[in-house]
C-alpha cells in the first residue's frame, strides 16, 4: 500500500520529505528581506569603502622576461615570487619559446619600485644571468574598455528581452521580482570579492555571469509552480498571499534537493580541487559560486517569492472572500492537497473516500494532539480534492 | 506510442554514443584554453615610435580585428614598447603569424593620370609607355561605359551619407568587380592590351614626374597612380564602417571631428578636379584612393566637395567585397604600423594540475550527487545515471565538434562552468520526480504519474532553459572576449539539458513506470504497488 495523503509524518524532517510542510514563508518574509538587505547594504558598504581588487587582466602590472634554462624553469621563478611575498595566484608564468630564444615571462599586478628591482635581483641569480639579460617592462591590462562596454550592453539587452519573455510567460510582476532576485545575488557574490579581496580576473567575470544564470533559472522553476496554483485556484480567489506560501512549500523539496545538487560539485571543487589537489586558482571562483549558488537559492523563496506577493496583493483588481493568511495545518491542508493534476485514483475517487479519509491510519502510531488536528484538516482539503480538482471558472461569473 | 518512446530512446543513446565514439576515434578533443594548454605568443613592434596611448589603441583594434576574423579569446596587451598576442589553440608558429597579420595604415591618396606616374627622363620610357597609360585608363572608361555595367557610372559615386534615403554612390572605377571582368567580350583585345603592359609599367624604375606619385597595384585591377599621402585612415571614426544595402551593397563610415577637414580638403580638390587631384577618366570627377599595406583596395569617385559627419561609398559591390572594404576602413585607423616580429610557443599559465583537479573534484563532485539521488530517489535515480551520462558525452561531443569550426577554446572558468552546469542539469530530473513522488503520494499509480508529471515539468524546464538560451545567444552575438566563451558553453550545456530531458528522460521514466521491473522495488521512497 502506498502512503496515503492521510499520514501526515510526526516529525518535521519527515513532513519535509513528504511534502508537508507548512511553513508561512509571507508571514516571515520581513526576516528574509531584511536578511538579504543587509547583505546588499554590507556588499554595497565594501564596494565603496575597498573597491574591487582587479587583477592583471584588467590593470596591468609588471613584467619580466627572463631567459630560461636547465636550472631556471616555471617552478624557479615561482619561488622567487614567493620568497618575495607576491602571490602566485595573482601572478602568471608562462614559458615561451621560440628559435631565437627560450623565455620565462613572470607578470604581476604592479610592485613598489624597490620589490620590483628586488625581484629582478633575484630572478637575476636564480637563472645566472645579469640584471641587463632580463627585460622589465610594464605590461597593459588585456581587458580594454571595448571589452566591458560590449559585455555591459549585452548583458542589458539580455536582460531587457529577459523581462519581455517573463512578462509574456508569466507576467511583469514576476519579471520585475526574479530581476530583483538576480541583482541580489551578483550583488551579493560580487561583495565576497570585495569583501575578501580576492583578485578579479576574466573568470571571476565568467562566475559572475554564472550566478545570474543560475539565480534566473531558480526563480523561473519557482515562479512557475506558482503561476501553476494561481490557475487552480482561481475559482476559489484565494488571497495571493496564500497560493505563494503553498507553492513554496510544495517547491521547497525541489529547491532543496537541486541546491544540494548544484552544490556539492562546487564544495568539491573547493575542498579536493583546490584543497587537497593544490590547484589555488580554483579556490577563489569555487568560493564566489557557492556563495552565489546559496544566494540564488536564498533569493527565490526569501526575495522573489514576498516580494511578488507584496507586488500582487496592492493590485485592486484581486479581490480575496478573506483577509487573514491559511497558516499552519490549514495551509499544510492545501500545500499537500494541491500537487495533483487531474483526476485521482478511481477507488478514493468515489463516494467511500471520505469514509476511508477520515479514519486515522493505524500503521502511522500518532503523537497526540497536534497531528490529530492536522490529520483532520488535511483530510478536509484532502476530501475536495480526491473528488474532482477545481476547474477554474471563466471570469464573468461574481 | 510505447513503439515510440522506445526509438527515441535507442536512437538518442545511439546517437549520442556514435558521436563520441566518432570524436574520440578522429582525436576530436575540445581545444583548451591559453591557462589550461597554452597556445602561441606573437610579438608586434611597432616600426616608429609610439606613445603608449597609441599602443593600447592597437592592442583594442587588434582583438577585435581577430574576434572578427573568428579567432577566439586571444590575449592581447602591450608589454613595455611591444605588443603581446597569444592566441589559444593555435599550434603552429606559422599560423598565428599569418593569424594577427593585421597591421598595416590605410592611406588616403588622389588618383592621378598615369602619365604622373611615369619617370621624368625620357629614356626611360619605355616605348610608347606613357601613351600606354593613358590607354590604359581609357580601357578603364570604354569598360565602364559598356552596356553590360551601364549603371556603374551613375552609381559610382561618393555623397554625404547623412541621409541614406537621397541617392548615394562612389565611383569605384577601378575596384569594382565590372571593371576586371576578363570575359567580357566586347573588349577582349583592349584587356588583353592592359594586362600585357602592366608589369612593364611596373617595372619602370625613376623618379616621377609629380613628387610623391606612386603606381600601386589595385586588390582586383590594373594598378593605379596615385599622388601623395593626403590623409590616413585615422579621418574615419574608428570601428564606423558599416555595410549598407540600399541601392546595392556599399559602406558608410562616419568621420571624425578632426578628420573631416582632412578629407573635405582632399574631396574639395577632387570634386573641382585641381590638378592635385584630376579627372583620370572624361567625364568622371577625382577619385581618392583608399590604399591599404601600398595596394589599392577602392578608388571611388568624389561626388560632393564637402561632407558632414558621414561618408557613403557604393558601387557594383558584392556583399563580400563591400564587407572587406568596411573592415579596411575600420583597422585604418590604425594610429602606427606594427610589424609581427616573432612568434614564440606559450606554455600554460595555470598548468595541467589545474585541470585535473578540476576534472578530479568534478568527478567526485558528480559522484555524490549522483550517491545522494541514488539515497534519495532510489531506483528510479537509475534514469538520472543514464541520463547525465548522455549528457555529458553529448556536451563532450558538441563542444569537440564547435571548438573543431570556431576555434572557441574551453578555458578553466569554461570547465568549471561546465562543472556549475551539472546542478542544473539534475535540477529537470528533480523537478520531475518531485512532481511524481506528489503525485504517488496522493494516491495515482506509478504507471499514470510518470506522463502526467512530464507535462507539468516539461513546461517548468523549458521556460527555465530558455531564459538560459536566450541569455547564451545574447552575450555570444554581442559580447566578446572571455564572455562570449562563457555564452558559448552556457548555450552547449543548456540545449543539451533540453535535449536529453525530452529525448531521453521522457520516455526513460514513462518506459521505467510501466515496466514490471519496478513493481516491488522502492523509488521515491515509496514501494511500488501492484
Amino acid at each position: 500500500m502506498t502512503t496515503r495523503i492521510d499520514d501526515i509524518a510526526p516529525t518535521g524532517l519527515g513532513r519535509l520529505y513528504r511534502g508537508q510542510t507548512a511553513v508561512d514563508f509571507y508571514g516571515r518574509r520581513r526576516i528574509g528581506l531584511i536578511v538579504a538587505a543587509v547583505a546588499v547594504v554590507l556588499t554595497i558598504g565594501s564596494l565603496l569603502l575597498q573597491g574591487l581588487n582587479l587583477g592583471l587582466d584588467f590593470e596591468g602590472g609588471d613584467a619580466w622576461d627572463v631567459p630560461a634554462s636547465e636550472t631556471f624553469g616555471v617552478e624557479d621563478a615561482e619561488v622567487v615570487l614567493v620568497d618575495n611575498g607576491i602571490s602566485t595566484t595573482s601572478a602568471r608564468i608562462q614559458r615561451r619559446t621560440s628559435e631565437l630564444n627560450d623565455l620565462i615571462t613572470v607578470q604581476t599586478p604592479v610592485l613598489e619600485r624597490e620589490v620590483a628591482l628586488q625581484v629582478t635581483e633575484d630572478f637575476a641569480d636564480a637563472a645566472g644571468v645579469t640584471v641587463d639579460d632580463i627585460n622589465f617592462s610594464f605590461t597593459s591590462s588585456t581587458w580594454g574598455s571595448d571589452i566591458t562596454e560590449a559585455a555591459v550592453r549585452a548583458l542589458i539587452i539580455f536582460l531587457v528581452i529577459v523581462s519581455i519573455f517573463i512578462s509574456i510567460r508569466f507576467e511583469w510582476r514576476m519579471a520585475l521580482a526574479a530581476l530583483t532576485a538576480m541583482a541580489h545575488d551578483v550583488l551579493i557574490t560580487v561583495g565576497v570579492y570585495s569583501l575578501f579581496q580576492f583578485e578579479v580576473t576574466p573568470a571571476t567575470v565568467v562566475a559572475f555571469l554564472t550566478i545570474l544564470g543560475y539565480s534566473l533559472y531558480d526563480t523561473i522553476v519557482v515562479f512557475d509552480r506558482v503561476r501553476e496554483n494561481e490557475g487552480k485556484y482561481a475559482s476559489r480567489r484565494m488571497p495571493y498571499e496564500d497560493i505563494v506560501n503553498i507553492s513554496m512549500n510544495q517547491v521547497m523539496m525541489r529547491s532543496i534537493n537541486t541546491s544540494i545538487s548544484s552544490i556539492l560539485p562546487v564544495i568539491s571543487l573547493l575542498l579536493i580541487g583546490s584543497g587537497i589537489l593544490g590547484a589555488v586558482t580554483l579556490r577563489e571562483f569555487a568560493l564566489a559560486l557557492l556563495v552565489g549558488m546559496l544566494s540564488g537559492v536564498y533569493s527565490s523563496i526569501f526575495v522573489a517569492a514576498p516580494l511578488l506577493a507584496t507586488l500582487k496583493s496592492n493590485t485592486a483588481t484581486r479581490k480575496s472572500r478573506r483577509t487573514h493568511r491559511l497558516t499552519g495545518d490549514a495551509l499544510r491542508a492545501e500545500v499537500v492537497g494541491a500537487g495533483l493534476t487531474g483526476r485521482v485514483r478511481p477507488g478514493t475517487a468515489d463516494g467511500s473516500s471520505a469514509a476511508e479519509v477520515d479514519d486515522p491510519t493505524p500503521d502511522d502510531e500518532q503523537p497526540a494532539e497536534p497531528v490529530a488536528a492536522t490529520t483532520a484538516a488535511v483530510s478536509k482539503g484532502a476530501d475536495r480534492l480526491l473528488t474532482h480538482p477545481p476547474r477554474p471558472r471563466k471570469k464573468k461569473r461574481r | 506510442m510505447r513503439r515510440r518512446l522506445w526509438i527515441s530512446l535507442v536512437g538518442t543513446v545511439l546517437i549520442v554514443l556514435g558521436a563520441l565514439i566518432g570524436n574520440l576515434a578522429t582525436g576530436n578533443t575540445p581545444v583548451l584554453g591559453l591557462d589550461l594548454q597554452g597556445g602561441v605568443s606573437v610579438i608586434l613592434q611597432p616600426v616608429e615610435p609610439a606613445t603608449e596611448d597609441d599602443l593600447l589603441v592597437i592592442r583594442d583594434l587588434i582583438r577585435s580585428e581577430l574576434e572578427a576574423r573568428g579567432i577566439a579569446e586571444p590575449d592581447v596587451r602591450v608589454q613595455g614598447d611591444v605588443i603581446v598576442v597569444d592566441l589559444p589553440g593555435v599550434r603552429d608558429q606559422q599560423e598565428a603569424l599569418d593569424a594577427v597579420d593585421v597591421s598595416g595604415v590605410v592611406e588616403l591618396r588622389p588618383v592621378l593620370d598615369a602619365s604622373a606616374c611615369a619617370p621624368l627622363d625620357p629614356t626611360a620610357v619605355p616605348p610608347g609607355g606613357s601613351i600606354l597609360g593613358d590607354e590604359l585608363l581609357l580601357d578603364g572608361t570604354e569598360i565602364i561605359d559598356d552596356p553590360t555595367t551601364d549603371s556603374t557610372v551613375t552609381d559610382s559615386t561618393v555623397t554625404e551619407g547623412t541621409g541614406l534615403d537621397e541617392p548615394q554612390g562612389f565611383a569605384n572605377p577601378i575596384a569594382s568587380p565590372d571593371t576586371t571582368v576578363p570575359t567580357d567580350d566586347s573588349a577582349p583585345d583592349d584587356t588583353a592590351t592592359t594586362d600585357s603592359t602592366i608589369p612593364d609599367l611596373s617595372e619602370i624604375v625613376g623618379e616621377p614626374s609629380v613628387p610623391g606619385a606612386e603606381l600601386l597595384p589595385s586588390r582586383d585591377g590594373p594598378p593605379v597612380c596615385v599622388g601623395p599621402v593626403a590623409g590616413t585612415g585615422e579621418v574615419f571614426e574608428r570601428g564606423s564602417a558599416e555595410l549598407t544595402s540600399q541601392q546595392g551593397w556599399g559602406v558608410a563610415v562616419e568621420l571624425r571631428g578632426d578628420g573631416q577637414s582632412v578629407w573635405n580638403n582632399l574631396a574639395t580638390q577632387c570634386f573641382n578636379t585641381t590638378p592635385a587631384c584630376p579627372s583620370t577618366v572624361p567625364g568622371l570627377r577625382g577619385q581618392i584612393a583608399i590604399v591599404l599595406d601600398s595596394v589599392v583596395v577602392s578608388a571611388p569617385q568624389v561626388n560632393q566637395p564637402n561632407f558632414t559627419d558621414v561618408v557613403a561609398i557604393t558601387g557594383n559591390f558584392t556583399r563580400g567585397e563591400a564587407d572587406d572594404l568596411a573592415s579596411v576602413l575600420n583597422r585604418g585607423a590604425f594610429p602606427v604600423e606594427v610589424e609581427a616580429q616573432e612568434a614564440r610557443t606559450v606554455s600554460a599559465s595555470a598548468g595541467s594540475e589545474s585541470l585535473q583537479a578540476a576534472v578530479i573534484a568534478g568527478l567526485i563532485g558528480l559522484g555524490l550527487v549522483l550517491t545522494f539521488l541514488v539515497s534519495y530517489y532510489r531506483w528510479i535515480a537509475l534514469v538520472v545515471i543514464g541520463g547525465i551520462a548522455v549528457w555529458a558525452a553529448m556536451v563532450f561531443s558538441v563542444a569537440s565538434l564547435v571548438s573543431g569550426w570556431t576555434n572557441y577554446s574551453l578555458s578553466l572558468a569554461g570547465v568549471t562552468g561546465i562543472i556549475v552546469a551539472i546542478g542544473v542539469t539534475v535540477d529537470s530530473y528533480v523537478v520531475f520526480f518531485e512532481r511524481m513522488k506528489d503525485e504517488l503520494r496522493n494516491g495515482r499509480t506509478l504507471r499514470n504519474a510518470g506522463p502526467r508529471s512530464f507535462q507539468m515539468t516539461w513546461r517548468t524546464i523549458w521556460t527555465a532553459d530558455l531564459v538560459s538560451i536566450i541569455g547564451a545567444a545574447i552575450l555570444f552575438w554581442l559580447s566578446v572576449g572571455s564572455v562570449r566563451g562563457f555564452a558559448l558553453f552556457l548555450g552547449i550545456t543548456t540545449a543539451c539539458d533540453l535535449l536529453v530531458c525530452y529525448f531521453f528522460t521522457r520516455p526513460a521514466v514513462i518506459l521505467l513506470s510501466r515496466s514490471k521491473f519496478m513493481i516491488g522495488r522502492k523509488a521515491f521512497g515509496l514501494e511500488v504497488a501492484k
